[in-house]
């Protein structure tokens, strides 16, 4: 499904290059479910990013579904991302001049894959019924992340990615919003990748694994292993 | 294209939202359009106007009248025709429809009228035997047929003849024969004037005047200077409303780059996504021009009576009331808004095309950006500065350079006008560091520049706006004060005799004898004119020129009134000398020969005469607005002595606190003297006040619109962060500033703003006045204006400028004060 | 386009298509403009249009002198028509025309506007073409007037024709009368002046015209039958002008001798609706005799060609020459502004026992006046022998 294999990724600041990534290998299979751990700047973005067609290696490749990103045009790799992917986002990054209804269509439509009878049920399992008509900010917070969950679930998207999809939420709602991420994942069909640095929201998913100083590491080598070395040194 | 549709309409979805922001978009395009169309349309249907006037009786024949003054008659056309001197014969009059329309109707002869012209195109094929027969035929512009009805009638019941469109003929005039409209005008065997073909009638027979057909008076001159100054008003006015569009589409923009981020993260190419701004931009861009199209049409309409009225007047030219327009003027009209809109676009299509995919959720570091906006700025800003100085320094530039340097100039002021508030801002803010102890008034004073400075990135468009209108303002009715001023100022002194008598050659001995025992005449002026040819231009330490040009030669008495008065702008020494030089054999040359031909004070003239080449010295240069061609003054003696013509008119002064009406009424009785041998100088001088009072009218108009597009999109900028101020200013009610005084300090804020504006204004201003009167007159006419400063209309602008800030300013503030200091507080908590 | 033609053409094509079978085949539109329904297709321009109204040209009618010199403003259509064989002091021939034609505008003289209340009102329209030729050299100008057929006496017109004494004016350009002795016929001696001016500079004429002959009146005692039908004109002439006087053209003064013939004919419908154009000549020949001849093309019996034409003893006896006593033939045609014309006659007069070659010295005598024909002189010669027989003048219209 996703699969990245030897991918390097620095970028440059004013302080000198930042290595982000060294060599990061990664598999992700059909109906699987990762959760991708890490502290604030290891690199979990950039690797969802990159995952995402949002950005390219510097080295290594990264394929989705058997197709190389970097062999595709830029134009491609909108295709790809609108078409195979759904993105949620801490931030939401819902259409403030869409209301529920139309924001939570959208992304389908643009892969002309509108499948009203799923987007009904999506608005309802959302919990999101009777509110259609409403604009992003008169949601809470809670509401406006399950708007863009169910934005990127409504064309069923191969794979969902998601970045910290509890992060900017309160603990009561995020295990709401999560336990309503990963069933409408599982309904959906499509394969899961969830950059969190929180355990607890990763304990569900089939897989995690660590990313530290640019490296994965074993899912179980997790918390207690420290490691001071600079990344990719 | 599905995608594109979906895209499309989330794109423009942000309008469904923030139509305030749509509003001001379309209104400034629709205000842009609807001046530069409206002034287009003006202009476009008054030259076609002219153009039909000219072609009518302008530069075809050549005229004939009697030398004895005597009115032509039949006889006079049958006694040349059998000298076998073609002439045809044609009368003219005014004639008023029973329902009050005042008409021109023109008689010919269709049999000895030559030349394929206006006058002799029929209309219709075969349509001679029908024009010249009862019931005759009536020729005119469909225009004018559309306004006198289906049936009019004249003279109380009598049905014109048939109406045949003719769609060359001038407004207002009907082309009939001769013998129908003499009837008409009940003008029995008498004829307005002879015509001959230009190139067969040059010499005048015996006891006849020729007027040949290039000499006659044509009102191009004059009012393409007056097209050329609606040109530019309508060119600055464009310019003012692509600054609000500008404004209006980077606002857009701005509050849509997280809309554009997140269309792009779900699969939305870059490429895609200009693409569709570009499809946005036709379509507000079409609305728009449309709009615009349609209310300038609307505006030269309401205007178009009063420029109608203001050039029929100057210059006796009939101007349609209404319009007519081609169809180039529509596309053309739709392809000017457009291509203003793409200039204004492109900069936000740029940033578009740039965006970053990863700026996701980051905020805009604006404060750097800025400050590097305002270098761009005042680099450009020099830029244009150095091309106005390269501009103003090359010498004798022609209409476009001319134009050039004002463009240059505003683009200089308008570029470097918020770098300069920045630095004003900046060194305010600096002083108010630098004082002792920071009182709370001092507290609120730093907030508030600090304010405005971060105000700044938005409110400098619609301050540039601003300060564009203001300037152009100024400058153009500065130019139009001047010119109404100077004008006036040269028609008094032109016009210094109290009555101007024409009299028939033959009695004009006798009348002279009476006037010069007359009691109440202080001083006789005669006139005397000849024509010439200037042979010769000779000036020391230069080798001589021969343009072999022709050149009217006109006799002036310098009398004591007349040596006063008269305008002088160049003379070899003093007036004085001047004066002393033409009355011992001396010349006066108008501005135009002197400019045309390099000719300066103390150079020598070799002209033609009957007695052979003569040459005279060049004693002064004298204005002459107006006037297309070079003009040589000598005094009436010297040219009824060397040029052996007899002389024309005579100006006569009257004794102080005596009556002109009276030697006026004693001279047409005791000399049978018809009322067009006499004419009252004050009659001139109210008709010339009347037509400047039009002018300025329409300049008023238009003037004032340009400065209602600045104020709305200071007013669209202010809308538009107004709910952003509002959070920001609840944090201040916060921390405990009243709500009033919170105000009062936005209302200096922006009144100071924009007072700086309207400082920077009054030079720029000035400026430009200078660049039209200096350059683009003499550029594009050959005379050149004096620079008037009128110290009201600058104190105007200065108050225009707060005024348009203040009134800007209300609406935003209105809203502020009806919010209850609460709800700001919750906004601020939402935010 | 001659110097002044164009502007007026529209109009005074009808004008000109009474007088002259003019270049259209056919009438397109109702040029005659009195709007009739059989306007349309009246015969050729109009000449054949109804005429209600107007008086009409009948045999029997009776030509008095000098009155008929004068115009008939009750007919249709007048003129005034002058030609001339000339020759330099070195014997180089020239050619020229003069003519004034009139045409009324209503029939009925007696409801003509009162000049007197309106000094411009016309129901006369006059129109004047001249014309100079030398070899390849043709000069033409043409010239227009209104005009009323209640002249106030003592004023004066721009153009018209008076009887007593004779004179016929259009402009500066005049045709009048210097016979003093009220015995001898008016036009017996007459002079013409006129003058013109183009582009290629003045040309003009000054012409003294003696006659050596007497006025012969053509067809029945001056009643000139022109189609099978029976309608026609009254035309009289006077061939037998010997000229002397001087020419200017091309920026040359010539003194010129030569014979000259003046036609004089109105009417008010001179063809019939089938009628396209005529060839008309008007011959001297050396022997002293005098041929007037003419086809007109169409309107005569079953629809062919009509002919007529007189000869005229060096006495002036007239003998009317018909079908059967005239023949005229086409010999070879010349391509002339654009219409082919023929330029070679041959002219046989069984009676007289003549057959004669007529060729036009140069096919170059296109009048380009507002409507167009072809007029020039040409060289009589012997058909059998090639002896030179005569000159005269050819016109041609409707081509």
């Amino acid at each position: 499904m996703l699969e990245f294999r030897h991918v390097h990724k620095t970028y440059a600041t004013p302080q000198g290059p930042l290595r982000v990534l060294c060599g990061v290998d990664l598999q992700l299979r059909a109906g699987e479910s990762l959760a991708l751990m890490g502290e604030s700047g290891s690199g979990k973005s950039t690797l969802l990013h990159l995952a995402a067609g949002l950005d390219l290696p510097d080295r290594g490749e990264v394929s989705l579904g058997g197709q190389s990103l970097a062999g595709l045009d830029e134009a491609g790799r909108a295709r790809l991302r609108r078409g195979a992917l759904g993105l949620v986002f801490q931030q939401f990054h819902l259409i403030a001049s869409l209301n529920v209804a139309d924001n939570l269509r959208l992304q389908a439509r643009l892969a002309g894959r509108e499948q009203p009878d799923w987007s009904a049920h999506l608005i309802t399992r959302l919990g999101l019924a009777g509110r259609e008509r409403h604009y992003p900010e008169q949601l809470s917070g809670g509401q406006q992340q399950r708007l863009a969950i169910g934005r990127a679930l409504a064309p069923r998207p191969a794979l969902l990615l998601a970045d910290e999809p509890t992060g900017n939420l309160d603990e009561a709602t995020a295990d709401t919003v999560l336990e309503l991420l990963l069933e409408l994942v599982a309904e959906s069909g499509s394969s899961l990748l969830m950059v969190t640095h929180s355990p607890k929201v990763a304990a569900p998913l089939d897989r995690r694994l660590m990313l530290r100083h640019g490296q994965l590491l074993a899912e179980s080598a997790g918390s207690d292993h420290q490691d001071s070395r600079r990344p990719c040194a | 294209m599905r995608l594109m549709g979906v895209a499309l309409a989330t794109l423009l979805s942000h309008y469904r939202r923030h139509p305030g922001q749509l509003a001001m978009l379309l209104m400034g395009l629709w205000v842009a359009g609807a001046l530069w169309s409206g002034v287009q349309a003006i202009n476009a249907s008054a030259r076609d106007n002219y153009a039909r006037a000219e072609a009518l009786l302008g530069d075809d024949y050549a005229r004939l009248e009697r030398e004895d003054g005597q009115p032509l008659t039949r006889d006079d056309f049958i006694r040349l025709r059998q000298a076998g001197i073609l002439v045809s014969p044609l009368i003219e009059g005014e004639l008023t429809t029973d329902d009050g329309m005042q008409l021109t109707l023109i008689g010919i002869d269709p049999l000895t009228l030559s030349g394929d012209t206006t006058l002799t195109r029929s209309g219709a094929p075969g349509a001679l035997q029908h024009f010249l027969s009862s019931p005759w035929q009536t020729r005119l512009a469909p225009d004018t047929r559309a306004r006198l009805g289906s049936q009019p009638t004249v003279h109380g019941g009598t049905a014109l003849p048939p109406m045949i469109e003719v769609p060359a003929l001038p407004p207002d005039t009907l082309v009939m024969d001769i013998a129908i409209a003499a009837r008409l005008l009940g003008t029995g065997d008498a004829i307005t004037a002879l015509l001959g073909n230009r190139t067969a009638l040059t010499a005048a027979p015996d006891g006849f005047v020729l007027t040949p057909a290039d000499a006659r008076a044509s009102p191009r001159e004059l009012t393409q200077s007056f097209h050329l100054n609606l040109t530019a008003m309508a060119l600055l006015a464009l310019v003012v409303g692509l600054f609000i569009v500008q404004a209006a589409l980077g606002l857009a923009l701005e509050q849509r780059l997280s809309l554009l981020r997140t269309l792009r993260a779900l699969g939305v190419s870059g490429r895609t996504l200009v693409a569709l701004l570009v499809v946005e931009l036709a379509i507000l861009g079409l609305a728009g021009a449309l709009a615009g199209l349609l209310s300038g049409v609307w505006l030269a309409q309401t205007l178009l009576p009063d420029v109608a009225a203001t050039l029929q007047n100057l210059y006796g030219a009939t101007v349609s009331g209404t319009l007519s327009l081609p169809w180039h003027y529509w596309l053309g009209g739709v392809a000017v808004s457009l291509g203003g809109l793409v200039i204004a676009g492109s900069g936000v299509l740029w940033r578009a095309s740039r965006l970053s995919l990863l700026g996701l959720g980051q905020a805009q570091a604006w404060r750097r950006g800025y400050q590097r906006q305002l270098r761009v700025q005042t680099l450009l800003g020099a830029v244009a500065a150095l091309a106005a100085l390269a501009l103003g320094l090359t010498p004798d530039t022609g209409l476009i350079a001319g134009f050039g340097l004002v463009a240059a100039i505003l683009l200089a002021a308008a570029l470097w006008q918020p770098p300069l508030l920045a630095w004003l801002l900046a060194m305010a803010l600096r002083v108010l560091e630098g004082a002792s102890r920071p009182t709370r008034r001092l507290a609120l004073t730093q907030w508030a520049l600090a304010d405005l400075q971060l105000q700044l990135p938005r409110l400098s468009l619609a301050m540039m706006a601003l300060l564009i209108a203001l300037a152009a303002n100024l400058g153009v009715s500065s130019m139009v004060g001047g010119f109404r001023l100077t004008f006036l100022d040269w028609l008094d002194q032109r016009l210094i005799a109290d009555i101007y008598l024409n009299p028939p050659a033959a009695q004009f001995d006798d009348i002279n004898r009476w006037l010069a025992q007359h009691p109440a005449v202080h001083e006789r002026l005669t006139t005397a004119n000849a024509d010439s040819e200037l042979l010769e231009i000779g000036a020391p330490n230069a080798r001589p020129r021969r343009p072999g040009l022709p050149l009217p030669v006109f006799g002036i008495t310098p009398g004591e009134t007349l040596m006063v008065d008269w305008p002088l702008l160049a003379t070899l020494g003093d007036r004085d000398a001047a004066w002393q030089t033409l009355q011992q054999g001396g010349v006066f040359i108008n501005e135009q020969l002197a400019r045309g031909h390099h000719i300066t004070p103390g150079d020598r003239v070799t002209l033609t005469t009957p007695g052979g080449r003569q040459s005279f010295s060049v004693a002064g240069i004298y204005p002459d607005y107006g006037n297309p061609r070079g003009e040589l003054v000598m005094t009436t003696a010297q040219v009824r002595r060397l040029f052996r013509v007899p002389p024309r008119s005579m100006g006569i002064v009257i004794q102080p606190g005596e009556d002109p009406g009276q030697l006026r009424q004693q001279l047409m009785t005791r000399f049978a003297l018809a009322p067009h041998h006499l004419r009252d100088q004050r009659q001139l001088k109210a008709t010339a006040t009347a037509i400047f009072e039009r002018t300025f009218t329409i300049t008023r108009a238009l003037n004032g619109l340009t400065l209602a597009v600045a104020a709305l999109a200071l007013l669209a900028t202010l809308l538009a962060q107004a709910e952003e101020r509002r959070r920001r200013l609840a944090t201040l009610w916060a921390l405990g500033v009243p709500r009033h005084r919170l105000l009062t300090t936005q209302l200096v804020q922006l009144a100071g703003a924009a007072l700086v504006t309207g400082l920077l204004a009054v030079p720029l201003g000035i400026a430009i006045t200078a660049c039209l009167v200096w350059g683009i007159n003499v550029a594009a006419f050959g005379w050149r204006l004096p620079l008037h400063v009128f110290p009201a209309e600058i104190s105007l602008t200065l108050l225009t400028a707060v005024l348009v800030a203040l009134l800007a300013a209300g609406l935003p503030l209105l809203k502020l004060w009806r919010t209850p200091p609460r709800a700001l507080l919750a906004e601020e908590e939402a935010g | 386009m001659s110097l002044r033609s164009h502007p007026v053409s529209a109009g005074l094509t009808l004008l000109c298509a009474l007088l002259l079978a003019a270049c259209d085949p056919a009438p397109q539109t109702d040029r005659y403009g009195d709007g009739g329904p059989d306007a349309g297709r009246a015969g050729f321009a109009g000449l054949g249009a109804a005429n209600d109204g107007y008086a009409h040209a009948r045999p029997g009618t009776r030509l008095n002198f000098p009155g008929d010199h004068g115009p008939h403003p009750g007919f249709r259509i007048e003129w005034w028509y002058l030609t001339a064989n000339l020759e330099d002091a070195s014997g180089e021939p020239l050619g020229m025309q003069w003519t004034l034609f009139r045409q009324a505008q209503q029939p009925d003289t007696d409801t003509a506007p009162d000049p007197r209340a309106q000094p411009w009102a016309t129901d006369q329209l006059w129109m004047a073409h001249m014309a100079l030729s030398r070899g390849a050299s043709h000069r033409v100008a043409e010239r227009f007037a209104r005009g009323t057929s209640r002249p106030r006496p003592q004023t004066a017109r721009q153009a018209g024709v008076t009887a007593q004494p004779f004179r016929a004016w259009l402009d500066n350009w005049q045709l009048e009368s210097l016979a003093t002795d009220p015995t001898i016929d008016a036009l017996s001696h007459l002079r013409l002046n006129a003058r013109a001016e183009d582009a290629k500079g003045p040309f003009g004429y000054r012409l003294d015209l003696r006659a050596e002959g007497p006025l012969v009146r053509h067809g029945l005692e001056g009643f000139s039958q022109k189609s099978a039908d029976g309608q026609g004109s009254m035309y009289y002439s006077q061939p037998f002008y010997r000229v002397h006087g001087e020419i200017l053209l091309d920026g040359a003064q010539h003194t010129v001798t030569g014979r000259a013939w003046l036609d004089r004919e109105w009417s008010s419908q001179l063809l019939s609706p089938t009628q396209t154009g005529w060839d008309w000549f008007s011959l001297h020949l050396n022997s002293g005799a005098r041929v007037m001849a003419f086809r007109l093309r169409g309107g005569g019996d079953n629809n062919g060609d009509y002919y007529s034409g007189s000869w005229i003893t060096p006495e002036g006896k007239v003998t009317p020459l018909k079908a059967d006593t005239l023949k005229l033939e086409p010999l070879a045609r010349a391509e002339v502004a654009g219409q082919t014309l023929p330029v070679r006659w041959r002219m046989t007069l069984p009676q007289q026992d003549l057959t004669l070659d007529i060729a036009a010295r140069h096919p170059n005598r296109w009048m380009r006046t507002s409507v167009p024909y072809w007029e020039g002189a040409v060289t009589v010669k012997d058909a059998t022998t090639g002896a030179p027989r005569g000159q005269g003048y050819l016109e041609m219209t409707g081509y």
